[in-house]
């Protein structure tokens, strides 16, 4: 029995050792060493006079902190994040429950055309909402159209942070409605009945019943959703213009024109840990409550 | 890595057999010298591409081998040369060097061109929607179009500019009359005044897609590089818009790119790399590339070649005089690409 669990659990085991905990255990080790003078790394051990030592640093933390700089981007990242989330939840909920209430023979077309998207390449995605949002798209121009009516200005809505959020959201949805509809689907419509008969009406029904039994769903959507966008580089790249950059352009930036790694692997490390406590605080207080 | 090209070799009987890697920018050569090369080496060219220099040395650093041919620009081929990474050339197997024109030859990135053959270069410039340029009555000829908020009122939110730090800076530097390679911080953060400044009537720092926004018309004004410009123009005439699209040389002066042709030196077939590099630096060879892209080419011997609309206009084949004031990146150390990093993140997040 021992051996068969090792057997089918070996190979998932092997693999994210190999391809998650060793190239994060070298990322921590190249945020302490120093920048190699044509990008790379600086070798880690130094020959000279006094013999052989090593070659590391704190320089790249040391530069995180010299500047607030640093911190007011990620902070933009994290509200980003929130935004994204938050919309996402406001939209996946209602669809997730439609879904799951529809009638079993169609639920899965409908969770069918949720996952559509990733059919085609993400960067055609971005780049179609490029076409979208343009000032001479129809929707743009639909749009100041409508706020001319009542004498206001018109927006300009490529290149803004408005943008990047709105393809950021369309981008995650799926991943917030999926884990909500694999919860909701498993809700057995008897309590419903049961609320019913004992007297609550469909507002109590759900905020007693259905939302409760829900929140590991919601759990699991947040973190699929927040965590990713932490990361994003992509969209603000492509849809930001001059306000819309994030943490993850910063670091793509550290590892490509600045050249320079180690700064790059501390970054990257700074926002793991960051969204390790934000996740791992959120898990608590919910936990907490739920207690 | 290594490791894995020696297994790839084993499984691949094609490898190391008659086959040239060519590791190129994106559309840097005519597909029909592609085919050319091909029935005239007998063998198979296998192009993989990168976008810019800073892709091509990350990919080099992190152990990419296996590329006999590499298109680095000056800058980055001066890091190459200092890390030891190319070979140096039999230039008795390159008897068409002499068609190159001497101006861009032994420069500072590669003194006496021991590794290094010029390819063909772009310059960075004003490109312009030549209708509203008019129309609003802007000069086309300065950078102080792009940094200047006398101008910049009249086309708020319709100019970008290049998302990249050395040539938005360059740019700016230019514009304060310091030169593309100057390394004074209080001229940096002077320049970075001007940027800020100027930042808050630019759309986007965009490199990628200012070709498609200058032809739909969604951009009227943008700083980026002379091919893409050729581009530009062509497709908006292909499409038959209302607007011509025109590029020039601001009279401040601006950054002259040049790519050249090195062999790497874990190259497979470096016999075959000299064999294309000769056959590129032949005048026919040479000016295909100019004809499809409209880049810069320094063989003399393809002039004859070059349609004459491309060949007589200074923006893509400065004169003397400009070219007096055209300047080529040179790489910062370690230090100053820190600092200059740290400037940029600020422009980034003001």
């Amino acid at each position: 029995m021992n051996r068969d669990k090792w057997l089918i659990s070996g190979p998932p085991l092997f693999y994210l050792v190999v391809f998650f905990v060793i190239p994060t255990l070298i990322m921590v080790i190249a945020s302490f060493r120093y920048a190699g003078e044509y990008g790379g790394l600086a070798p880690v051990l130094l020959h000279d006079a006094n013999g052989t030592h090593l070659n590391l640093t704190l320089e790249s933390y040391q530069e995180y902190f010299s500047d607030f700089i640093y911190t007011r981007l990620f902070i933009k990242t994290l509200v980003y994040a929130l935004i994204t989330t938050f919309f996402c939840l406001v939209f996946a909920y209602p669809l997730a429950l439609m879904i799951a209430r529809s009638e079993k023979k169609r639920r899965d077309l409908l969770v069918l055309l949720v996952i559509l998207p990733f059919w085609s390449n993400f960067l055609i995605r971005i780049y179609a909402w490029m076409i979208i949002l343009g000032p001479q798209s129809a929707f743009t121009v639909a749009l100041n159209g409508f706020l001319g009516l009542f004498g206001m200005n018109p927006v300009r809505l490529l290149f803004t942070p408005f943008a990047v959020v709105v393809c950021l959201i369309y981008v995650q949805l799926p991943f917030m409605v999926l884990p909500l509809y694999a919860n909701l689907e498993k809700h057995d419509p008897a309590l419903l009945d049961a609320a019913q008969d004992l007297g609550a009406n469909g507002w109590q029904r759900f905020w007693r019943v259905t939302f409760p039994l829900s929140l590991p769903g919601i759990y699991a959507g947040v973190a699929l959703v927040f965590v990713p966008v932490l990361g994003i580089f992509a969209v603000p790249d492509i849809l930001g213009g001059t306000k819309g950059i994030m943490i993850g352009n910063l670091i793509k930036q550290e590892f490509l024109e600045a050249r320079d790694w180690p700064f790059g692997s501390a970054l990257s490390i700074i926002l793991t840990l960051g969204a390790m406590a934000i996740v791992g605080g959120a898990a608590l207080f919910a936990r907490r409550r739920d207690v | 890595m290594r490791l894995f090209f020696l297994l790839l070799s084993f499984i691949l009987p094609a490898y190391g057999a008659d086959e040239l890697h060519l590791y190129n920018w994106n559309n840097y050569i005519a597909p029909e010298t592609v085919d050319r090369f091909e029935s005239y080496c007998k063998c198979k060219v296998i192009q993989d591409y990168y976008s810019d220099n800073e892709e091509l040395l990350a990919k080099l650093a992190a152990g990419a081998r296996g590329y006999d041919i590499l298109v680095p620009t000056g800058n980055a081929l001066a890091s190459l040369v200092k890390q030891g990474a190319l070979l140096p050339l039999d230039k008795s197997k390159i008897p068409n060097l002499k068609n190159i024109n001497p101006a861009y030859l032994n420069t500072p990135f590669d003194p006496g061109n021991r590794y290094s053959v010029p390819y063909a270069y772009t310059t960075t410039l004003i490109g312009y929607n030549v209708e509203k340029m008019k129309e609003l009555g802007l000069p086309t000829d300065t950078w102080a179009v792009i940094f200047d908020p006398k101008y910049l009122v009249k086309v708020k939110g319709r100019v970008t500019v290049l998302d990249s730090q050395r040539e938005l800076m360059a740019a700016a530097l230019k514009y304060l009359g310091y030169s593309v390679n100057d390394i004074d911080e209080k001229h940096w953060y002077q320049a970075m005044h001007v940027i800020l400044r100027a930042k808050p009537y630019w759309a986007a720092f965009n490199s990628s897609s200012y070709i498609k926004e200058l032809t739909v018309g969604n951009i009227w004004l943008v700083q980026g590089y002379s091919n893409d410009m050729f581009q530009a123009r062509n497709d908006a005439r292909a499409a038959k818009r209302k607007f011509t699209i025109g590029f020039s040389l601001p009279r401040e002066g601006a950054v002259l790119a040049l790519d050249n042709m090195v062999i790497h030196k874990d190259a497979p077939r470096p016999d075959l790399a000299l064999k294309f590099i000769n056959f590129m630096l032949d005048g026919k060879n040479s000016s295909e590339l100019t004809n499809m892209i409209g880049s810069g080419n320094p063989n003399l011997a393809a002039m004859k070649y070059i349609n004459p609309e491309i060949a007589s206009n200074p923006a893509i084949f400065p004169g003397k005089e400009e070219l007096k004031k055209l300047e080529m990146l040179k790489d910062l150390d370690m230090e100053e690409r820190r600092v200059l990093n740290r400037l940029w993140i600020k422009i980034k997040i003001e």
